[in-house]
C-alpha cells in the first residue's frame, strides 16, 4: 500500500523531517519498505500559459507555440515579448491553456530512474526549435492519458512550480500490508494520518462529515425512484446501503488534483464517476461500487430489487474484466431480482458495468462477511484494492458517512443527482463491548510502571472512549471503527505501541534454577556429523520434496509420497521417501564440476506415506541417514567396500558395533529399493535391529542418475542407531599382563564360501579354547581363474595368567584351523 | 491384417521375456502395420498413424522396464561379509581436508547451545503437520486473511509442510502444562526446516530454518521478551547491544513486534544500522487458551527467526540458494 505524506498532512500536522518521521511509522506502527521522493521528478517542471500558437508548416500534426513562464525559468531563448518557443504535437493544444512545461535541461518524469533518462534541450524540430516540451500525463508519469498534453484544470499562477500547486513535492511510503491485517481503518489514509497523530502525542480531529453516523444525503430531485434491498443471509454482511442517483456525466474528469492524488498512490483516474468511489476507498478505507441504474433496473425485470445472497449451482457471472467465472454458495453475489450482477466485494458484472452512455447509477455501500469475501478472493483470484480492504472487516458504522460523501462528491464532479431516498439492509455484526483494564494488568504485560492517567491519555489520543470506573479501573470502549479492539490484551497493544515498545526497559525473567540438557539424540547427530566430516565426506541439505521422476528413477512407488497439490514445479511435487534419491541427484553436477572422487551425506526426515500416522492423525516421520560415495576414477575395489568403511567407522565413532547380512529377499522398503541385492548387505546393529541397507546401486538406478561406475552408498535409521547407542554396555575386557603370540593361516576355499562363514567357524572354534582369540584380515587372494580364494587371517592368542609356549598356541590354531576345514571345506596353505 | 491392438499385445508379451527385448522394435509386424499406411484413405491415416505411433511408444516404455531388468539380473554377487574386496586392500576414507558439516546445521546448534544454556529445551520441529498445529491452534481461524502471509503447500490429504516451526507451540504449551500447574515455566525452543510456497531467488527460498521460542509463566512480561533475546544475542554475537522494535501483527500474539539489533562489531557493526532478527510478541491468550492454559493466570512471549539469516550474515554469503544446492565448491568452503 502506498501512503502519500501530503495526503496526510491534510488531516493531521507533520512537522518532523521525512527521516524522522518514517522512523517513527516503523517503531510505531507499521514497516515501511520504500520511500520514494516524488518531489525530485517535478523540480524543474512549470506551470505556464500557451499564448500563441499555430501549426508549423510543413508538418500535418506539429504546431509552434509561444508560451509564457512569467519568465522565470533563467537561460532560456524568449523572443522580444519574453515568451519561449515550444513545438507540441498535441492534439488538444491551444491558446489560452494552461500547460506544464518541461523546459530545456529538465529530465523527462516518465524516464527518472530508468536506465536512459531523457534529458531536454532546446532543439530543432522540423525547422522550428522547440525549447524543451510540453508534457502529458504520461510523461509526467502520473497516469496513462492519451489525449494530449495535460491541462491545468484551476487558475493556477502562471510560471508557479507544478509540483507546488498540486502538491507533487510530496513522498510516498511503502508500507508493508501485512502488518496492518488487523488494521481495516490505517487502509484509508485519514486513518493512517489518525495513527501519526498519536505517535507524535498530537490530538486529531476526525472530518465532520466522517464522524457523521447520521448523515443526511443532499435533497432529492426529480423523479423519485424506490429501489428495495434485502440481505438473504444476515451472515452475509452487516449492512448494506445503495441510492440512485441521476444525470451523471460520464465523460467528466474529477478535478486534476484529485487525479494526481489518485495516481501517485497508484489507482489510475477514469472519469469523475470511478473517481469519487476510487477516492473515497482511498481516503476512508471503505470501498464503493457504482452500477449502471438503467441496465440493472433491464436486467432485474423492470424493477431495483437487490439481494445479497450466496451463489447458486451452476451460476455463472461475467466479470467487468471480462472473465466468466462460476460460482457456488461459499461466492457472495450481488443481484437484481434473482440475476447476479456482481460478486459483492470483489468485483461488478458486466451486465450492470458503467460506459459512457451511462446516465443513472446506483452506489453501493456495504461491507461483507470477510472470510467469505476471502475465501472469493482465492477461489477466483481477484486481488483488488477494495476486496484487499473489504477482507480486513471494515465496520458497519462506515457505510453511511462514507456513502453521503459520495452523494455530495458525485453531484460536484459528475453532476448527479439523488433520485431516490437511501435504502438499507442490516445483517449481524458485532457488538462493540466495553473493556474493563487497570494500570496494574497493563504494567504486568507490558513489564511498565504507567499510572492510571498516562493510560487514558493514550487511549484517547486515538479516539477510544474511557471512563473511570473507580480509581483503579478504566473502562475502554474502541471507536467504531477500530473493529480489531475485542479484549484486554488488543488495548495493552495499544498502549504498548503508541507509548512506543522501546521505551520498555529489557529485563530477564524469573526461572527456576535448573539445568537443561541438551537432546541426547541433537548430540548423537552432531556426532554423526563431525565424524562423516572427518571421514572425508561432506554435508548436504537437499529439498524435501522431489520431482516424480526423480521417485520413479528410484525403483520407488510414487503413490507412496504425500503429493504437494499447489507445488511451485513439478521438481518440488512429492514428498520424498528417502534421502538417497536426493543425494544421487547431486553426484553427477558435482563431477562434472571436477570433483572426481567424494563422499556426500545427509541426515533429515523422510515421509514414505507407509510410515503411518501419529496419535495424533499426522503422518510419523523418519529421521534418516543416507551417505553416497562416488568416484570417476577406477579404484582397485568394488564400491560397496568403501561404503561399508565409512558406516563401520561412523559405528565404531559412536560405539556401535554392525551386523551386516546377505540380503536374503528383494529390499522392497523404499530406503532399499535402490540397492543391488547382490552386492548390498542388510545393516543390524548388535540386538538384531536392521538399520538400514549399504551397497551399490542398482543398474537401471545407476542408469538413471547417471552414476559413475564407482558409486555406492547407505541409507539408515538414525533414530534406530541410537536406540543402538544408548542401549549399548560398555564391553570392556582387562588388559592381559602377559604377551600375545600372532599366528597367520591362509585357507584356501571355494570362490561362493563367504567371509563370514570362516569367521563362523573360527568363533564357533575359539569358543572352546581356554585362550582369548582375536581374529583380524591379512589378505583376501583370488587367482585368475575365479574357482577359489585364498583367505589368510591374522589370530592373536593371549592368556589371562600365563605366557604362551609355542606349542600351546600351535595347539590352538590347529583345533580353529580344523573346525574351519570341516565347515567350509577349506584347505590349509 | 492384424488389428494394431493384436499386434501391440502380442509384441508386449514378447518383450517381458526376451534377452534382447530392443531387436523387437525391428520386428516385421510392426513394418507390416507401417506399410499398411499406404493403402489406407488419406482421411484415415492421421488417426491410424497415431495408434501406431502410440504402439511404438508402450512398447518403449516396457522394453526400457525390461532391460533394467535384464542390466540387474547380469549382476555379479559379491561376499558381502568380507572386510575387503578380492585381491585388493581397504580403499580407506577420504582425506580429513575434503570433509565439511553443513554451515545452516553448524549454526543451529550454536543457537540451539545458547539457548540450552539458557535454560531452553530443544525440540525439533515437523516438516509435515496438519492444519490445526500450524493454524487453528494459534488463533488463525480459517479463512482469515492473516493466512495469505504464510503462503503454505498443502498435500492432497490436506496435511501441511509447515510454515513456520510455531507448528509445535501447542505441543510446547500442551506438554508443559503441568510444570507450569507445578509452580514451574514453560521454557522451550523448536527449531527445524520450514516451508513457503515462494518462488526462489537469492533472497528467497522455499525450504528454510527456523527457531522459535516459548517461555510462559506466572509473571512474564514484555520487557522479559526483550531482555531474554537481547542476551541471546549478546550471547550470539559476545558483545552489549542495542535492540529495537516495531509492530508487526500475528495472529498468535498481542502485542505482536519486529526485534531488531544494532549490526554488531563482529559484523563490521555501524551504529544507526539496524538487522532485523526475528518476530515476537506475548502469546495470544486463545494460543494458551487451546492448550488448556488458563490466560488469566499465566502469561508468556515466544519468537522466532530464520536461521540462513545469521549465516549469511556471518560469512558474507552473497545468494540463499546456495544452502541446499548441494554443491560441493559451496560445502568445501566450510571445512
Amino acid at each position: 500500500m502506498i501512503i502519500s505524506v501530503n495526503w496526510l498532512k491534510k488531516f493531521t500536522a507533520v512537522d518532523l523531517p521525512i527521516d524522522e518521521l518514517t522512523k517513527l511509522i516503523g517503531a510505531r506502527i507499521v514497516e515501511i519498505e520504500e520511500v520514494v521522493d516524488l518531489g525530485a521528478k517535478y523540480k524543474d517542471a512549470l506551470i505556464v500559459r500557451v499564448v500563441e500558437c499555430g501549426p508549423l508548416e510543413g508538418t500535418d500534426h506539429l504546431n509552434v507555440t509561444k508560451i509564457d513562464d512569467n519568465g522565470v525559468r533563467p537561460d532560456v531563448e524568449r523572443d522580444e515579448n519574453g515568451l519561449v518557443q515550444v513545438v507540441c504535437g498535441a492534439p488538444n493544444v491551444k491558446a489560452g491553456m494552461l500547460a506544464v512545461w518541461l523546459p530545456p535541461n529538465s529530465v523527462v518524469p516518465d524516464s527518472l530512474g530508468t536506465s536512459e533518462p531523457f534529458v531536454l534541450t532546446a532543439k530543432k524540430l522540423r525547422g522550428a526549435v522547440s525549447n524543451g516540451m510540453l508534457a502529458s500525463a504520461q510523461e509526467l508519469a502520473l497516469f496513462e492519458d492519451h489525449t494530449g498534453i495535460l491541462e491545468i484544470d484551476n487558475d493556477a499562477e502562471v510560471g508557479a512550480s507544478f509540483a507546488a500547486v498540486y502538491e507533487l513535492d510530496d513522498y510516498l511510503l511503502d508500507i508493508e500490508n501485512k502488518s496492518l491485517t488487523h488494521r481495516p481503518d490505517a487502509f484509508g489514509i485519514i486513518g493512517f494520518a489518525r495513527e501519526i497523530a498519536a505517535v507524535q502525542g498530537k490530538l486529531f480531529v476526525t472530518p465532520e462529515w466522517l464522524a457523521q453516523l447520521d448523515p443526511t444525503y443532499g435533497d432529492k430531485v426529480g423523479d423519485i425512484v424506490v429501489p428495495t434491498v434485502e440481505i438473504d443471509d444476515p451472515d452475509l454482511s452487516a449492512r448494506y446501503q445503495a441510492v440512485v442517483l441521476s444525470g451523471a456525466e460520464v465523460a467528466r474528469q474529477s478535478p486534476l488534483e484529485i487525479q494526481t492524488y489518485l495516481a501517485r498512490v497508484g489507482v489510475r483516474p477514469i472519469n469523475a464517476v470511478v473517481d469519487v468511489t476510487n477516492y473515497l476507498m482511498m481516503l476512508t478505507g471503505q470501498p464503493l461500487h457504482a452500477f449502471d441504474y438503467d441496465k440493472l433496473v433491464a436486467v432485474g425485470g423492470g424493477k431495483v430489487d437487490i439481494h445479497i445472497r450466496v451463489g447458486r449451482e451452476n451460476e455463472k457471472l461475467e466479470l467487468l474484466d471480462g472473465r466468466t467465472i462460476e460460482l457456488t454458495s461459499s461466492d457472495i453475489v450481488i443481484s437484481a431480482g434473482s440475476q447476479a450482477v456482481g460478486l459483492a466485494g470483489a468485483m461488478g458484472g458486466l451486465n450492470t458495468a458503467i460506459d459512457e452512455h451511462t446516465k443513472n447509477i446506483i452506489i453501493e455501500s456495504a461491507t461483507f462477511n470477510l472470510y467469505k469475501l476471502r475465501a472469493t478472493q482465492m477461489r477466483h483470484g481477484i486481488f483488488s484494492e477494495a476486496i484487499t480492504r473489504f477482507t480486513k472487516g471494515q465496520p458497519p458504522e462506515l457505510t453511511a458517512p462514507v456513502l453521503a460523501e459520495a452523494v455530495k462528491l458525485m453531484s460536484e464532479w459528475s453532476g448527479a443527482q439523488p433520485i431516490s431516498g437511501v435504502v438499507e439492509a442490516q445483517g449481524e455484526s458485532d457488538d462493540n463491548r466495553s473493556i474493563s483494564l487497570t494500570a496494574s494488568r497493563v504494567n504486568s504485560i507490558l513489564g511498565t510502571s504507567l499510572s492510571l492517567s498516562e493510560i487514558e491519555n493514550v487511549l484517547r489520543s486515538v479516539e477510544f472512549a474511557v471512563v473511570e470506573v473507580d480509581h483503579v479501573t478504566l473502562a475502554v470502549a474502541a471507536p467504531y471503527w477500530r473493529a480489531d479492539i475485542h479484549i484486554v490484551e488488543d488495548v495493552i497493544e495499544e498502549i504498548g505501541r503508541l507509548r512506543g515498545f522501546d521505551a520498555i526497559a529489557p529485563t530477564l525473567p524469573s526461572h527456576d534454577f535448573s539445568a537443561v540438557s541438551p537432546s541426547a539424540f541433537d548430540v548423537m547427530r552432531a556426532r554423526t556429523r563431525q565424524l562423516l566430516a572427518r571421514a572425508g565426506a561432506n554435508e548436504v541439505l537437499t529439498y524435501s520434496f522431489i520431482h516424480g521422476d526423480v521417485i520413479v528413477k528410484a525403483g520407488q512407488v510414487v503413490d507412496n509420497s504425500y503429493k504437494i497439490i499447489n507445488s511451485i514445479s513439478p521438481d518440488l511435487q512429492y514428498y520424498r521417501q528417502s534421502l538417497t534419491p536426493s543425494l544421487l541427484s547431486l553426484v553427477h553436477a558435482n563431477l562434472k564440476q571436477g570433483f572426481d572422487n567424494f563422499a556426500i551425506f545427509e541426515i533429515n526426515k523422510v515421509h514414505p506415506k507407509n510410515a503411518g500416522f501419529t496419535d495424533e492423525a499426522v503422518p510419523i516421520e523418519l529421521d534418516a541417514l543416507a551417505l553416497t560415495i562416488a568416484s570417476s576414477k577406477n579404484q582397485a575395489s568394488a564400491p560397496y567396500y568403501q561404503a561399508k568403511e565409512f558406516l563401520e567407522y561412523l559405528a565404531s565413532g559412536l560405539g556401535v558395533v554392525l551386523r551386516f547380512e546377505a540380503v536374503s529377499v528383494d529390499l522392497d522398503q523404499p530406503q532399499a529399493v535402490l540397492f543391488e541385492n547382490k552386492r548390498s548387505a542388510t545393516v543390524l546393529d548388535q540386538f538384531g535391529t536392521v538399520l538400514g541397507v549399504v551397497g551399490e546401486y542398482k543398474k537401471s538406478v545407476s542408469k538413471g542418475f547417471k552414476l559413475p561406475e564407482f558409486s555406492a552408498g547407505f541409507e539408515i535409521d538414525i533414530a534406530k542407531l541410537f536406540e543402538a547407542m544408548r542401549d549399548l554396555k560398555p564391553g570392556y575386557v582387562p588388559l592381559s599382563r602377559y604377551p600375545s603370540v600372532e599366528r597367520d593361516v591362509c585357507f584356501q576355499v571355494a570362490a561362493d564360501v563367504t567371509y563370514r562363514r570362516l569367521i563362523d567357524a573360527i568363533n564357533e572354534a575359539r569358543g572352546t579354547a581356554a585362550l582369548a582369540v582375536e581374529v583380524a584380515p591379512v589378505d583376501i587372494y583370488q587367482p585368475v581363474d575365479g574357482t577359489t580364494k585364498n583367505i589368510t587371517v591374522r589370530l592373536q592368542l593371549t592368556a589371562q595368567d600365563h605366557t604362551l609356549t609355542s606349542e600351546e598356541a600351535s595347539g590352538v590354531v590347529q583345533i580353529i584351523a580344523d573346525k574351519v576345514v570341516l565347515a567350509t571345506g577349506a584347505t590349509i596353505i | 491384417m492384424q488389428s494394431i491392438n493384436d499386434v501391440s499385445q502380442a509384441l508386449l508379451a514378447q518383450v517381458v521375456t526376451s534377452d534382447t527385448p530392443r531387436d523387437i522394435l525391428k520386428s516385421s509386424e510392426i513394418k507390416d502395420l507401417y506399410n499398411q499406411i499406404a493403402q489406407l484413405d488419406p482421411s484415415e491415416r492421421g488417426a491410424y498413424g497415431k495408434q501406431v505411433n502410440t504402439l511404438k511408444l508402450n512398447l518403449m516404455s516396457a522394453i526400457e522396464v525390461r532391460e533394467a531388468e535384464l542390466d540387474n539380473a547380469t549382476v555379479t554377487p559379491i561376499d558381502i561379509s568380507a572386510p575387503w574386496d578380492v585381491n585388493s586392500r581397504p580403499l580407506g576414507l577420504l582425506p580429513t581436508t575434503y570433509g565439511s558439516e553443513h554451515p545452516l546445521m553448524k549454526e543451529l546448534s550454536v543457537v540451539i547451545d545458547i539457548f540450552t544454556r539458557m535454560g531452553f529445551a530443544a525440540i525439533e520441529s515437523r516438516q509435515i503437520d496438519d492444519d490445526f498445529h500450524m493454524f487453528g491452534a494459534l488463533n488463525f481461524p480459517e479463512n482469515h486473511p492473516a493466512r495469505d502471509g504464510y503462503d503454505t503447500f498443502r498435500t492432497e490429504e490436506n496435511f501441511i509442510p509447515p510454515a513456520h516451526t510455531s507448528t509445535m507451540q501447542h505441543r510446547i504449551l500442551k506438554d508443559g502444562k503441568a510444570r507450569l500447574e507445578a509452580g514451574g515455566q514453560i521454557a522451550a525452543v523448536s527449531y527445524g526446516r520450514v516451508f513457503r510456497n515462494e518462488d526462489v531467488d537469492a533472497t528467497h527460498e522455499h525450504t528454510f530454518y527456523q527457531c522459535e521460542g516459548v517461555f510462559v509463566s506466572e509473571t512474564a512480561t514484555l520487557g522479559d521478551m526483550l531482555g531474554t533475546l537481547r542476551a541471546f544475542f549478546e550471547s550470539y554475537y559476545g558483545q552489549a547491544l542495542k535492540i529495537k522494535t516495531q509492530p508487526a501483527y500475528f495472529p498468535f500474539v498481542e502485542p505482536g513486534l519486529e526485534f531488531a539489533i544494532e549490526r554488531p562489531a563482529a559484523l563490521g557493526g555501524k551504529p544507526g544500522e539496524w538487522l532485523e532478527m526475528l518476530g515476537c510478541g506475548m502469546i495470544h491468550p486463545n494460543v494458551l487458551l487451546a492448550a488448556g492454559i488458563d490466560p488469566t493466570q499465566y502469561q508468556g512471549f515466544a519468537w522466532g527467526g530464520g536461521i540462513e539469516r545469521l549465516v549469511m550474515l556471518k560469512y558474507g554469503i552473497e545468494d540463499l540458494r546456495h544452502f541446499e544446492s548441494g554443491k560441493l565448491q559451496f560445502l568445501r568452503k566450510f571445512v
